[in-house]
């Protein structure tokens, strides 16, 4: 009885010591003060606070910097300020569900394919993201978005189905170290079952790979978006800073510079800022890590 | 002899792989994939006319029996023409195939060997200022968009508005001269984004590597903390770096040519691809997608035999 | 008698200090004690007692960060090792003073032929060439009783067993004729026959080498058979420092007592139970203002509770005790 209370305690203090150290970890708490700040920008766009007029041409062609205008106007006199505070929102939309969904994949087949290791189902498992992998990412999904049509979600869902794979691995392989732990084997002995030894004792002893795993797959997310819209298959309704750079790459050879540089300088912060937390964060979970 | 049974014996288990990668790509690129019945017929066409376009395509066929010919056609290499341009699949590969490996290959070699030798400095100097200055770096560059550093470059190289040294996009070789001032940009594109990823990953492989037990009786035996590096650890380090580099290289001939080439219009496998699938031009990515599974089971096998090279525990089996 | 000559390594008031998330930790606390030539110490103490570090010290290898020698003095023939550039240090590492270690799986480089890394210390130490260098190897394989050692030498790690990678690295810690041998728990990795034969292969190489042997282990047995002076550490600290025979038969600190009488095979009397040592060794983070053994000890008193004993000389001949209450010890002195 008491080996399966073990694992509890160690994951307890392994998360309250995580706490304690990444609320010490100085650059951290920078970074995910910023990462809040972009998260308070797309929650008001949102909620309609700000940037709701981010389509409306409010101005002339190219208008420089300005009070009225803080970022100028693009080609067709819209605020380029409003429409990058309002991609703020995509990349957040984009990133969250990719990087969740994702998650929760990856860690269900993983955790399948772990717990069956040596059994066809592992094998079918790993040639599945043996598969995922070795198919080129923009054909892939720009294969995904010819296939579902105009769906809004294609880009979302393709990403999806090519990053659970980095996930499964890692939890394939964690599950695969976890069963052979004594808390497992004693609950195989009082016939638990399998799917409930999963969910309840082996899983949660993978959360903080998980963790990691979404936050380094937001930053893939909100870049490779980016590419996708730049290359006419990411997002098609709204307004995303790939399409605002996607849009400049023509403007910057006549010398008007305001779209690509307020898209480009915003994404830099926020995938700079998630870039960091991400670091703090797998450094504060990391065990065998010292000082 | 033993290479050769081996190398047999790879091959053969890495169809499964093959079969996986063209079996998802034929479902979604051709048979979901866009409808060309319309485009090759006049107005108001008739039903016959219809019946006659979706024979002459395929459509009418079962899908199995249109996925057995794809595989057909990838053994044969003989996919046909393209349906765009209407040249046949196999010479447009083979002339652009060579312009991608011209284009994105000193950018991948550059990218990974500074990556290295970055990566050998911040180990060497493991938590001292010059450790921290080049993780800072390698953060910040990861951090930046492909796409921000391949317009900030052409604007800062090539534009009138930066220096101007280069050509600002194409490709018109005709000398080595031509060649490298074609090929600047885009390599030193390649190598900012790939510097920040390659420094941290090989980083982390070679500070594993010296906290291992061999390193610190090495250091017992007086050996220098360079010699120690360019010996010991480097080379027990090489199987993970064999894999990134080798497992890169298809998705470096296909996907990361892909941007560059239709950015600065290069006429390379990556800009037809991305043509074909605006387009729908089903050859071409047939043969695009099949090759890219073949060079993957490929660079499986070639791993495997460089494996082999560096460790001497692992053995042909 | 051993007051008079020079002692070949002088460890004095050593502490070697380790930063981790929760604060700083002395793995080694006022460490002081004496090798003389020929002569083999004894270092034991259980797990996670500063033995290791005590021992890696000598020869700098403390892995900085996070350890560092805080303080204290090493000197070596007369030299303070303390502070001694790293480059020449090196010169010292395997040519003055070698180290083998406790794990023969991974102490070699996989991926480096037998050969290759013993031809290494030798070229580096003895400036022979490729040749010569060759030839040593495999006459030091021979000395340390491998067979076939012209074959062995071209082999790797993996090929060998784990006796005789043990063996590999006496060969090639003994290759350059060092002064003093630290051995890290040599024979803890192997079975019972190949740890007999390695320690008494030491003990042949050290009379034939003539050189020091510092024997870091947990193992009381292998303490008595190989070593004529003995170190016990307790959390850090040496507790009592003792000629072999004066420690085995009269033991005075109540530590080093406890530690002997858990050992089964040394006692004559049949027991119903093996005497355990109770409590907890203390966590090196939250140490007692007192004696470490305190909460452990049935001589504890108030004093010990409050005051740390210092490391004090007892008797006439070179023994060293920390404690307040020591037993005590033998009423006659064997005529030694």
């Amino acid at each position: 009885m008491s080996a399966v209370a073990i694992p509890a305690v160690r994951r307890e203090s392994l998360w309250s010591k995580a706490a304690w150290k990444l609320a010490r970890d100085r650059t951290g708490m920078i970074a995910l003060a910023f990462v809040l700040l972009y998260m308070l920008v797309a929650v008001g766009v949102t909620a309609g606070w700000w940037a709701a007029d981010w389509s409306e041409v409010r101005g002339g062609k190219w208008e420089a910097m300005s009070a009225a205008h803080w970022f100028g106007t693009n080609l067709i006199g819209q605020d380029i300020f409003a429409r990058a505070v309002y991609s703020t929102k995509t990349a957040f939309e984009v990133g969250l569900v990719v990087a969740v969904l994702a998650t929760v994949i990856g860690a269900a087949l993983g955790a399948v394919a772990g717990f069956f290791n040596g059994s066809w189902i592992d094998e079918v498992l790993l040639w599945l993201m043996g598969v995922l992998d070795s198919i080129p990412f923009y054909l892939f999904v720009a294969a995904i978005v010819f296939a579902m049509q105009d769906n809004p979600y294609a880009m979302h869902i393709a990403m999806i189905s090519t990053f659970w794979t980095s996930v499964g691995r890692l939890i394939r392989g964690e599950v695969i170290k976890l069963r052979g732990l004594e808390y497992v084997e004693a609950a195989h002995a009082i016939s638990v079952p399998e799917f409930v030894i999963i969910i309840r004792h082996i899983l949660p002893n993978t959360t903080h790979i998980l963790l990691v795993q979404a936050t380094i797959m937001f930053v893939s997310a909100i870049k490779s978006e980016v590419i996708l819209s730049f290359l006419g298959l990411g997002v098609k309704d709204g307004m995303s800073w790939g399409l605002m750079i996607a849009e400049s790459s023509q403007e910057v050879m006549a010398g008007f510079f305001n779209n690509f540089l307020a898209a480009s300088v915003l994404m830099f912060g926020l995938v700079m800022a998630f870039n960091m937390f991400s670091d703090a964060l797998q450094d504060a979970l990391d065990p065998r890590k010292v000082g | 002899m033993e290479i050769l049974q081996y190398t047999v014996r790879k091959l053969i288990s890495g169809i499964p792989l093959v079969l996986g990668v063209t079996l998802i790509s034929f479902l979604l690129m051709v048979y979901f994939g866009p409808d060309k019945t319309y485009e090759l017929l006049g107005k108001n066409p008739t039903a016959q006319e219809i019946a006659e376009v979706r024979t002459q395509l395929g459509y009418d066929q079962p899908f199995l029996v249109r996925y057995v010919d794809y595989l057909r056609e990838l053994v044969t290499l003989e996919f046909g023409n393209s349906d765009s341009t209407g040249e046949d699949v196999a010479s447009l590969l083979a002339r652009t195939i060579p312009i991608s490996l011209a284009l994105t290959g000193p950018g991948f070699v550059l990218g990974n060997l500074l990556g290295v030798l970055l990566a050998l400095f911040a180990a060497f100097y493991r938590s001292t200022w010059v450790d921290k200055a080049i993780m800072a770096s390698a953060v910040v560059g990861m951090s930046i968009s492909f796409l921000i550093v391949i317009i900030a470059f052409q604007i800062i190289f090539a534009s009138s508005y930066g220096l101007g040294w280069f050509p600002v996009r194409g490709w018109s070789v005709h000398s080595f001269g031509d060649y490298l001032s074609y090929v600047a940009v885009p390599t030193m594109a390649m190598v900012f984004v790939a510097l920040g990823y390659n420094t941290r990953f090989y980083r982390s492989v070679l500070v594993e590597e010296m906290t291992r037990d061999h390193v610190r009786t090495a250091r017992a035996f007086g050996v220098p903390p360079a010699k120690l590096f360019y010996k010991n650890i480097l080379k027990n380090s090489m199987i993970p770096i064999i894999t990134r580099v080798v497992f890169s290289i298809p998705l470096v001939i296909i996907s990361g040519s892909l941007l560059i080439e239709s950015y600065f219009g290069i006429p390379g496998v990556g800009k037809i691809t991305y043509d074909a699938i605006i387009s729908g031009d089903q050859p071409v990515l047939k043969a695009v997608v099949g090759l890219t599974a073949i060079l993957f089971v490929l660079a499986q096998l070639l791993t495997d035999i460089l494996y082999r090279a560096v460790d001497p525990r692992i053995s042909l089996k | 008698m051993q007051a008079d000559t020079q002692p070949l390594l002088s460890v004095r008031d050593l502490v070697i200090e380790f930063t981790t998330e929760n604060g700083v930790v002395r793995a080694a606390d006022g460490i002081s004690f004496d090798v003389h030539e020929n002569e083999t110490l004894g270092i034991v103490g259980e797990s996670g007692c500063g033995k290791t570090v005590t021992g890696l010290s000598i020869l700098g290898l403390i892995p900085s960060p996070p350890g560092r020698v805080a303080g204290g003095s090493i000197r070596f023939m007369g030299r303070e090792l303390v502070g001694l550039p790293d480059s020449e240090m090196r010169n010292i590492r395997g040519r003055d003073i070698s180290m083998i270690f406790q794990e023969p799986m991974t102490a070699l480089n996989p991926v480096f032929t037998v050969g290759n890394q013993m031809t290494d210390v030798l070229r580096r130490h003895r400036g022979l060439t490729r040749r010569q260098a060759r030839d040593a190897a495999i006459e030091m394989l021979a000395k340390v009783g491998i067979p076939v050692p012209a074959k062995r030498i071209d082999e790797y790690p993996h090929q060998l067993s784990g006796g005789m990678r043990q063996r590999v690295m006496i060969a090639m810690a003994l290759s350059c004729d060092p002064k003093l041998l630290i051995a890290d728990e040599p024979t803890t990795a192997l079975d019972v026959t190949t740890q007999a034969q390695v320690l008494e292969q030491i003990a042949g190489l050290q009379s034939e080498f003539k050189m020091a042997v510092v024997l870091i282990t947990h193992d009381l047995g292998i303490v008595a058979e190989t070593c004529r002076r003995a170190i016990v550490m307790y959390c850090g600290r040496i507790v009592e420092n003792a000629a072999i025979e004066r420690l085995f038969e009269a033991p005075r600190h109540p530590y080093a007592k406890g530690l002997l009488e858990s050992i089964p095979r040394l006692r004559r009397e049949r027991l119903d139970e093996l005497p355990i040592i109770p409590g907890r060794v203390p966590n090196l983070l939250h140490l007692p203002p007192g004696c470490r053994f305190a909460a452990r000890c049935p001589r504890a008193d108030a004093l010990c509770r409050e005051q740390s004993p210092a490391l004090v000389p007892a008797g006439p001949h070179g023994d060293f005790i920390a404690c307040h209450h020591p037993h005590p010890g033998q009423q006659a002195e064997p005529a030694a």
